[in-house]
């Protein structure tokens, strides 16, 4: 693995060395929280069900079914949440045990917070820039946002890596892919 | 004995020039993609999806029976020489395996690996052979709707309860999964719900696109935010010995029992791959003349548990192909691509599509010997892919993740959606809520629906069906035990431990 530069001057949280840290905000609420997402998401089904219509004399309401999943949610959301109050977790999840992932390291948001930038420029320039445009500079912030320093070497990977699988897809296999800014080149 | 003549004729359309050069194509991609840290089978057949886009059905599935099983053993590779399993079922592998090439038999636990998954692959392909034409007339005589209803509410119960941490969490995955399939067009009315007046939500939020977010998108968040400062331990096989004759004779055994457990559990409905391969795990130390080598790295530790994986992939395709019924996140990607071709797995596959379904089976005859033929000598080359620095392999993940989902919806809809769901596999990974059940569910809960309404339209309303056919009401009950009986063990479990045998002042 290559790491181009030191660990300590991108980490903006403060590295822990132990499983058994401190629990942070996250680690004693971010479940709950999820738990609470998943409620709402329960709620929205109910709510949303509603608005199916019924024809009159139907055997079985189209109802039935998004009733169950979102009430089902609701109950499932509460179970999880007593569990979660019961039983509270030490440590970050564990998963299974993975050579990449530092399970001692709290969550890098800086990391997320660029990639998921990564993600909406992708989303945004895919369709008018094309599919080799989106792709390359989706490759070269991602991989900034993991620790890469060397963004020439980086845009030239991505740049080889999308236009490889456009000719690939578009022009051989028949995916149709969006050419874009690039289609003068065709 | 009409499965052979059956499978002779598989054969002579799997055999054809252009279908071998498919199946090739297919091992060799799936071992490829599969091996690539972080990606798991289910994620490879996912990702590979398109690139059968343009194809026929017939080239198309025998190249997808050479992604399916390639990408299985590049898994294992991953697992032995990173401790990076990429989906539960390789746990054992790296638990051993790692440890095997840590004490510098990383070659010897390749190998066996590698010719395990051959043998029990080969063993199980034939229990296909034979079971899946019996199990298709089986459901021919007696499955009708209630019964699948049935069968799709066991596979639900088994799924959540059996994966993961904790059952409830199972359940939260089955319960967003099957939220996520209620989007789209009513299968019955025709009238769209939980589209939000979005017209590109009108066909579904399609399996591989949430697959995808789930596996590819959350597990990069995930991994890029807790990433390993510094490097990974990439254990090395040149110079290691390769399989002694004490090694064989403590493998084949293990390989054997392995398959024996895998197949027959993994072609049950309720399946998975998970439970064969702990269940052949403690099998192996039980019997082992070594058991002080276990969890130090015993070569029956792996043989008999990458057997028992190996093994229990065949036997999942028995109810996929025969009942059209997915137990694993794998099989469900692999019941969407039949989707796209117009093709419903089941019973009638068997008579309709006779070419294909016995292509399909004879590719993994094929596709498992070319595995063997190619790994053993090429997995010097595999070893490389593990060295790709990560920044750079998590980031091309995430190209090939925008790619799948743009190729199959052409719409920057599709995209939001895969992310979003990328954002809940993050959530999901670091909360250590399974992913498999949401995935199964997203496909089989709009097919119980349908099968629920169909059954009380032809009972004209009366839910007396469900309960007086003997087939539908013993599959219900199973679902019921399957529900009901970790809670009890685990009661049971709690009390006897709260009685202490002698207090102490």
């Amino acid at each position: 693995m290559t790491h181009e530069t030191p660990a300590a001057d991108q980490q903006p949280t403060p590295s822990v060395s132990n499983r058994d840290r401190t629990p942070t905000f996250w680690d004693r609420w971010g479940e709950l929280l999820l738990a609470l997402g998943v409620c709402a998401v329960g709620i929205l089904v109910v709510i949303e069900t509603q608005d199916i219509r019924v024809r009159q004399g139907v055997v079985v309401s189209p109802r039935i079914i998004p009733y169950i999943v979102g009430s089902g949610l609701i109950l499932v959301s509460i179970w999880y949440a007593i569990e979660i109050i019961r039983s509270p977790r030490t440590g970050i999840a564990a998963g299974e045990d993975s050579e990449d992932v530092d399970p001692e390291a709290g969550t890098d948001w800086t990391v997320i917070g660029i990639i998921a930038v990564a993600l909406v420029a992708y989303t945004l320039l895919i369709g008018r820039a094309g599919f080799v445009i989106a792709s390359t500079v989706l490759f070269c912030i991602s991989a900034f946002a993991m620790g890469s320093r060397r963004i020439l070497r980086d845009a030239a990977i991505g740049l080889v890596l999308s236009a490889t699988i456009y000719l690939l897809f578009d022009g051989w296999l028949g995916v149709r892919l969006p050419a874009g800014w690039l289609e003068v080149l065709e | 004995m009409d499965s052979l003549g059956n499978l002779i004729d598989g054969f002579s359309v799997a055999l054809t020039p252009e279908n071998l050069l498919w199946a090739l194509v297919g091992v060799f991609l799936g071992t490829f993609v599969g091996v690539l840290p972080g990606i798991g089978p289910a994620l490879t057949v996912a990702l590979l999806l398109p690139v059968t886009y343009s194809l026929d059905p017939v080239p198309a599935f025998i190249m997808f029976a050479g992604i399916y099983y390639g990408g299985m053993y590049g898994g294992s590779t991953t697992s032995i020489l990173l401790n990076t399993p990429g989906e539960s079922a390789s746990i054992i592998t790296a638990l051993e395996g790692n440890k095997m090439a840590r004490r510098g038999r990383g070659a010897a636990a390749l190998a066996t690996a590698a010719i395990g998954s051959f043998v029990a692959g080969t063993i199980a392909t034939v229990g296909l052979t034979f079971a899946a034409p019996v199990m298709a007339d089986i459901a021919i005589d007696y499955f009708q709707s209630p019964e699948y209803l049935a069968l799709i509410v066991l596979a639900f119960t088994t799924v959540a309860t059996l994966l993961g941490s904790s059952m409830v969490r199972g359940l939260v995955s089955l319960f967003l999964g099957l939220a996520i399939g209620l989007v789209g067009i009513d299968g019955i009315t025709g009238q769209p719900r939980f589209t939000f007046g979005n017209q590109h939500l009108l066909g579904g939020i399609d399996v591989v696109t949430v697959a995808v977010g789930l596996f590819a998108v959350g597990e990069t968040f995930w991994v890029a935010s807790h990433l390993r400062r510094g490097t990974s331990n990439i254990e090395h096989i040149s110079g290691s010995k390769w399989m002694t004759r004490e090694d064989w004779s403590r493998s084949w055994t293990a390989w054997l029992r392995g398959a024996f457990i895998g197949f027959p559990i993994g072609s049950l409905p309720a399946g998975g791959a998970e439970i064969p391969t702990f269940l052949s795990y403690s099998v192996e130390k039980r019997l082992s003349k070594h058991p002080e080598e276990f969890g130090k790295g015993a070569i029956e530790g792996v043989a008999g548990p990458e057997a028992a994986n190996n093994a229990s992939a065949a036997g999942v395709l028995v109810p996929l192909l025969t009942l059209g019924l997915p137990t694993s996140a794998t099989a469900a990607i692999m019941l969407a691509a039949f989707q796209r071709y117009n093709l419903n797995p089941g019973p009638q596959l068997f008579d309709n599509n006779p070419e294909l379904v016995w292509g399909l089976i004879a590719s993994l005859y094929i596709g498992n010997l070319m595995l063997l033929v190619l790994n053993l000598p090429l997995v010097g080359m595999w070893v490389k892919l593990l060295s790709i620095p990560r920044p750079l392999l998590y980031s091309g993940i995430l190209v090939f993740a925008g790619l799948g989902t743009w190729a199959q919806s052409q719409s920057v809809t599709g995209l939001v959606v895969l992310y979003a769901i990328g954002a809940l596999g993050y959530l999901m990974r670091r909360f250590d809520i399974p992913v498999g059940p949401a995935v199964v569910a997203v496909i089989l809960g709009p097919m119980a629906e349908i099968h629920f309404r169909r059954a009380m339209q032809i009972s004209q309303g009366d839910y007396s069906v469900f309960y007086t056919r003997p087939v539908a009401t013993t599959i219900f009950a199973i679902a019921a035990i399957a529900f009901v009986a970790p809670t009890i063990i685990r009661l049971m479990n709690a009390r006897r431990d709260r009685v202490p045998p002698a207090p102490s002042a």
